[in-house]
């Protein structure tokens, strides 16, 4: 009887957001035409003659991002970096150097992760660098790269990180270092105009109706779309070790953490 | 001549992974335990994943129309092969350990279990 209520429930919502979506058209009108606003992003992402409008990177999302929407995505990875300050807070006075050493996974399952870890690192450095020209970038890749602190804790035990040497000061101080490089991308229009007098605007890529300060979209003959290549390897830093924190954190035994921080168990 | 036969060479590992992927949905499905259904599972991601991006690699290497991309799609498929056919078996030996230790699931039938008379069970 219960199932039969959620089945009916389910095909009853599905009816009904599909007669509200097509019939009354809410989303607006449905045909095959490309909408205004896309027809704007298609034509204007890659476009050598507009250089006032353009983005110069042929990933429509990209541009979007990090261009189009710059400041947008500038204030998410501020918030994703406050989120981890707010984990470090929580797990502060934690010492990862007394963690318990476990012996891992299997000898097969070692050897394996081995030969994969550097492949792993070179996709997410590729996905990276690549972020201006194919579906990808910062995040995407620091996402990938954050994959081998969880296969290193997985399958070598938590306490290969200190065999390794990366310590969790390390890894805030790598992570801050991308943040700072995304500041100094965002900043040095108006570095550049306190020191000439050009008038610029925060996060300015490419020459405005009003401005004449531009980034380079080539450098020996290779597309970097202007800031969008320092953008996207900025943030691979501050997103890759950003997971990479979160990940060494939560590799932690809750016992060794109750224990530093002194708090008794009441249970 | 030399492409037509690597395309269709390329077809046919395709179609037979699309083969095995049937016969190992059938195995997953139909299988009374752990052991026997990771066997299954294990056909159908080498079998049915490896074998059809190694054909789509040699049937993109074939397609000239898509001029110097061809390569570049045919050397991404190959390396995803290659990682797929490291990762499957380490995989699925993980579980079956894991699974033997935490004695979750009894092996049966069972001719040898070797693992076992190791540890003294």
């Amino acid at each position: 009887m219960r199932k039969y209520f959620v089945l009916v429930s389910i095909v009853l919502a599905t009816v009904v957001i599909a007669y509200i979506t097509t019939y009354l058209r809410a989303l607006g009108p449905i045909g095959l035409d490309t909408r205004y606003l896309a027809k704007l992003f298609l034509m204007l992402t890659y476009n050598p003659v507009y250089r006032e409008l353009t983005a110069m990177s042929p990933e429509a999302v990209t541009s979007i991002v990090w261009d189009f929407r710059g400041v947008d995505t500038l204030y998410e990875t501020v918030v994703f970096y406050m989120a981890i300050i707010a984990a470090l807070t929580i797990y502060r006075g934690v010492s990862y150097s007394s963690i318990w050493g476990g012996y891992g996974l299997s000898l097969i399952v070692r050897v394996v992760t081995k030969l994969l870890i550097p492949i792993n690192i070179a996709i997410a450095v590729s996905i990276a660098a690549h972020g201006h020209l194919t579906p990808g970038g910062g995040f995407q890749a620091g996402a990938v790269l954050a994959v081998v602190s969880v296969l290193l804790a997985v399958t070598y035990s938590a306490s290969s990180f200190i065999k390794l040497g990366v310590s969790l000061s390390k890894a805030v101080a790598l992570r801050s270092a991308g943040l700072l490089a995304i500041a100094l991308v965002v900043f040095t229009p108006i570095v550049f105009s306190a020191l000439t007098g050009v008038q610029t605007y925060i996060m300015q890529n490419y020459v405005k109706i009003d401005s004449s300060f531009s980034f380079p979209t080539h450098v020996w003959n290779q597309l970097i779309s202007g800031t969008l290549i320092w953008l996207n390897l900025a943030e691979f830093l501050a997103v890759s070790f950003g997971f990479f924190i979160i990940f060494m954190l939560l590799s932690l035994r809750e016992e060794v953490v109750r224990e530093q921080i002194g708090e008794k168990d009441e249970h | 001549m030399i492409e037509e036969l690597v395309r269709y060479v390329g077809l046919v590992l395709v179609v037979a992974g699309c083969l095995v992927n049937l016969i190992g949905a059938i195995g997953l499905n139909r299988f009374k335990n752990f052991y026997l259904r990771l066997h299954a599972a294990t056909v159908s991601t080498i079998g049915g994943t490896f074998y059809p991006l190694v054909g789509l690699a040699l049937i993109s290497l074939t397609m000239s129309e898509l001029g110097e991309l061809r390569f570049f799609m045919g050397g991404s498929l190959v390396v995803a092969a290659f990682i797929l056919l490291m990762l499957a078996p380490a995989g699925s030996h993980a579980l079956a350990r894991a699974t033997h230790r935490a004695k979750i699931s009894k092996p049966e039938p069972v001719i040898a279990d070797h693992l076992a008379e190791d540890r003294g069970g």
